[in-house]
């Protein structure tokens, strides 16, 4: 409850300072201060701070929200994510508007260079760190958000942090679970040997299975999926940072890059646990497939298994997620955990203690991350039951970059070219899947490793030059 | 505007009432709307673009760095980004045999067949259509089904239902690039035809009434009379193919996605600003594209000013001549 106070009082400190604008300028406790005028902001503040029960009166103003799920709004999906807002909007006497994009990362972003992006919006990945400041309004320190939150230093910068979970994934696989069990399969595979071994198990068992769909038509994100495993298989929260910080190669025989990729391109080597036509799959269909028991294994998010729940109807409970198949150097299996987008709040919105009070409540009070199978910001949550598979595991989220490499992997990420989160036509990637898929042997994934190797080195020593020589 | 000089104590309003005054204001009026939209949606974004390319900066252009030359410099020695033109050539060469296609098929649409103008509307119709779309149906035209979660395309199943093996047509490098040409050609020959059709309808048909008298068989008739006849739209065609082989986007984003080496450079710019976020390279990409276009349009300029002066010349003379000898 500390936090809850200590977010009070950083809010009632922000009124008293006046930052009035628009309808949400009033703050009196309607329950306790019934004498309090309007504009009273002493007595408001004061009331504020006063209670865990204090709120936020919006006055019947409307706040904006920005979102990618489509699928739970009521214009294309089955509109729950409003229904649940009318508890918010009682609460606080106001209206959300909700705007849903399905290309939600391109699309706001264009809308990012204007000053009209919603109230609350999903802060988009294609805005820096460094430049969280320009577009939404700090929500906490990072001591006062860790305290309460996970992940609380995806979206920070000079210790403030602008973004709040709107849930949480692990990375791992999905998979049919009865497909895996039919197949005669008791243990999760712990290895890639194991998991390939599986696999094939699963076609000979069941020919009318494809044990490993690829999802390659749509590879400019669905390859991009392997990069989640990648933090997972070094087993070390602090792998990205490490790799900086010793100026070790990208690709290192044994670690979190070359463990994950050599994975698939083995898998991808393997056309008789792949689909027969890679550049015709279809995303939407999977979906149902899976839960049929038609697909056996995708690589993908957590995000992912709601997703393909509800398409699979009364096969639901058939769609498993498992760790990934990689056992790191100490004999451990570890899963990361990370989060989906971060909630954040326009700094140009005229309601901007309701849009704090929105994020407080998505993330508090909602349940949305729970009912998705998400893992729920705040920190004292329970894991969703599709996660049980990694009871065994290890979970972990990566720890803070340090200040002077805050932001630092990913501009040499895109500067280099390398592109560890893209999937471009010419990412290596794409050109480990086309070379398995063409039957070429390790040879060539190891030269295409160590391309990616160069062009990151060229690129991190230019970037990091002031830090390598601060450092002797 | 003598006259206006003569009445000079006209007033301004009055010359706006007068018919010269109307004139020009409608022309302005009108005017406007179309400009105004050319110079916010075209000229803007394109200054823009110049501007940028000589800037570091990402999508959202906070503090852009001025870079001078550098992204210039990398677009010509990286050889990751001038080497995707080499998927051009697969669109060039297509162009040449689309060319050469909608030749016989324009000749023949002008020859006395019924239901012209059916056919006519039939080869042109894939050119109206969305890119998009038809990117989509090419997709799904050239599938290979496994059985288990989709069927075979209708390529493939004429070509199991004869006896044969299907075939992966997008998933293998050394075959998509055709695939993609094909529906390339498929979906751009209408326009040519078309042209040509009018071109070849634009010849004097006295020209065809004196072949026919001197005993010309139907391939003098094409190559002494339809071929000089329409050589300068010829010219324009293999210009306007160029251009589009040097730009193709649709076609391979939509379908393969720039995968198994289908990347061309216009994907490549995109990847470049949108994925990188390195928007004054892509720009600098865009601008050197737009180069090498207002290039060979100025060669295109060139050539079809002469040769539609040489072919309007040849066709008087070849004219003349037949006259003379009539």
């Amino acid at each position: 409850m500390k936090t809850k106070k200590i977010m009070s009082f950083a809010l009632a400190s922000l009124m008293s300072a006046a930052f009035f604008s628009g309808c949400g300028n009033t703050t009196d406790n309607s329950a306790e201060t019934t004498t309090a005028s309007a504009g009273d902001t002493t007595t408001a503040a004061e009331t504020t701070t006063a209670g865990d029960t204090a709120t936020l009166d919006g006055n019947g103003a409307t706040i904006k929200v920005l979102t990618h799920r489509t699928d739970r709004l009521a214009d294309g999906g089955d509109g729950s994510l409003e229904e649940m807002t009318k508890a918010f909007e009682e609460k606080y006497n106001c209206k959300v508007e909700y705007q849903g994009f399905t290309d939600y990362e391109t699309d706001v972003s264009t809308m990012l260079s204007t000053n009209d992006y919603g109230d609350v919006l999903m802060i988009p990945n294609t805005v820096k760190l460094v430049d969280l400041a320009n577009f939404f309004e700090p929500l906490g320190t990072y001591e006062e958000m860790d305290a309460k939150y996970k992940w609380a230093n995806y979206k920070m910068y000079d210790n403030k942090v602008y973004g709040v979970s709107h849930g949480g994934t692990a990375s791992g696989i999905l998979y049919n679970k009865k497909i895996w069990s039919d197949a005669g399969i008791t243990e999760l595979p712990k290895t890639p040997d194991e998991f390939i071994a599986d696999l094939k198990l699963i076609k000979e068992k069941n020919p009318d299975t494809i044990p490993y769909y690829t999802e390659y038509a749509d590879a400019s994100w669905t390859l991009v999926q392997w990069q989640s495993l990648v933090v997972s298989a070094s087993g070390d929260p602090n792998y990205q940072n490490r790799l900086l910080e010793n100026k070790e190669d990208l690709f290192v025989d044994g670690d979190g890059y070359w463990e994950t990729y050599e994975l698939m391109f083995k898998l991808f080597s393997t056309p008789e646990v792949l689909e027969t036509d890679h550049s015709t799959t279809q995303w939407e269909a999977s979906k149902a497939a899976l839960g049929e028991g038609k697909i056996a294994t995708i690589v993908l998010g957590s995000w992912a298994i709601s997703q393909f729940q509800q398409a699979a109807g009364d096969n639901a409970a058939d769609v498993g997620y498992m760790p990934v198949p990689i056992t790191a150097k100490d004999g451990k299996q570890y899963a990361q955990t990370s989060t989906d987008y971060n909630l954040g709040v326009n700094k140009n919105s005229k309601n901007i203690e309701l849009a704090k009070a929105y994020v407080t409540w998505f993330a508090d009070e909602s349940g949305f991350a729970a009912k998705e199978g998400m893992i729920p910001p705040l920190k004292n949550a329970a894991l969703p039951s599709n996660l049980e598979a990694f009871s065994d595991c290890v979970l972990f989220s990566e720890t803070v970059a340090p200040d002077e490499l805050t932001g630092k992997f990913n501009e040499i990420d895109l500067d280099s070219g390398v592109g560890t989160w893209n999937g471009d036509s010419e990412n290596f990637k794409i050109k480990l899947a086309e070379a398995a898929f063409a039957g070429k042997g390790e040879a060539e994934m190891k030269k295409i490793f160590e391309e990616a190797n160069a062009k990151w080195a060229a690129s991190r020593d230019k970037i990091l030059a002031d830090y390598y020589a601060s450092q002797q | 505007m003598a006259k206006n000089k003569a009445h000079k104590k006209q007033s301004f309003f009055e010359w706006c009432r007068g018919y010269t005054g109307q004139k020009y204001i409608i022309t302005v009026l009108f005017l406007l709307v179309p400009l105004a939209l050319l110079i916010t949606f075209t000229f803007v974004p394109a200054a823009n673009m110049f501007v940028y390319s000589f800037q570091s900066r990402d999508q959202f252009g906070i503090n852009p760095e001025w870079v001078g030359f550098d992204n210039y410099k990398t677009v010509f020695t990286d050889s990751d980004y001038l080497s995707t033109f080499k998927n051009s050539l697969y669109y060039l060469f297509g162009s040449f045999i689309q060319l050469g296609l909608a030749l016989i098929i324009a000749e023949i649409l002008c020859s006395k067949i019924k239901f012209k103008n059916f056919y006519k509307a039939t080869v042109f119709f894939p050119w109206m259509m969305n890119g998009v779309a038809v990117a989509l149906i090419f997709r799904s035209f050239f599938m290979k089904g496994d059985g288990i979660t989709n069927t075979d395309g209708a390529l493939n199943s004429i070509i199991t239902f004869f006896g044969g093996n299907a075939v992966s047509w997008l998933s293998d490098p050394k075959i998509v690039n055709f695939c993609l040409v094909f529906a390339s050609i498929w979906r751009y020959i209408g326009f040519d035809i078309v042209m040509f059709i009018g071109a070849i309808q634009s010849i004097n048909p006295d020209i065809y009434e004196a072949a026919e008298l001197d005993g010309a068989n139907a391939w003098q008739r094409f190559w002494y009379i339809i071929f000089p006849g329409i050589k300068p739209v010829i010219g324009l065609q293999m210009i306007l193919a160029i251009k589009g082989a040097m730009s193709v986007f649709e076609i391979p984003y939509v379908i393969t996605n720039g995968q198994f080496g289908t990347t061309t450079f216009v994907i490549k710019t995109i990847e470049t600003a949108f994925g990188y976020k390195k928007v004054g390279l892509a720009s600098a990409m865009a601008v050197v594209l737009l180069i090498i276009i207002i290039i060979v349009t100025i060669v295109q300029k060139l050539l079809f000013n002469e040769e539609a002066d040489n072919a309007s010349m040849k066709s008087e003379k070849l004219f003349k001549k037949k006259k003379e000898l009539i």
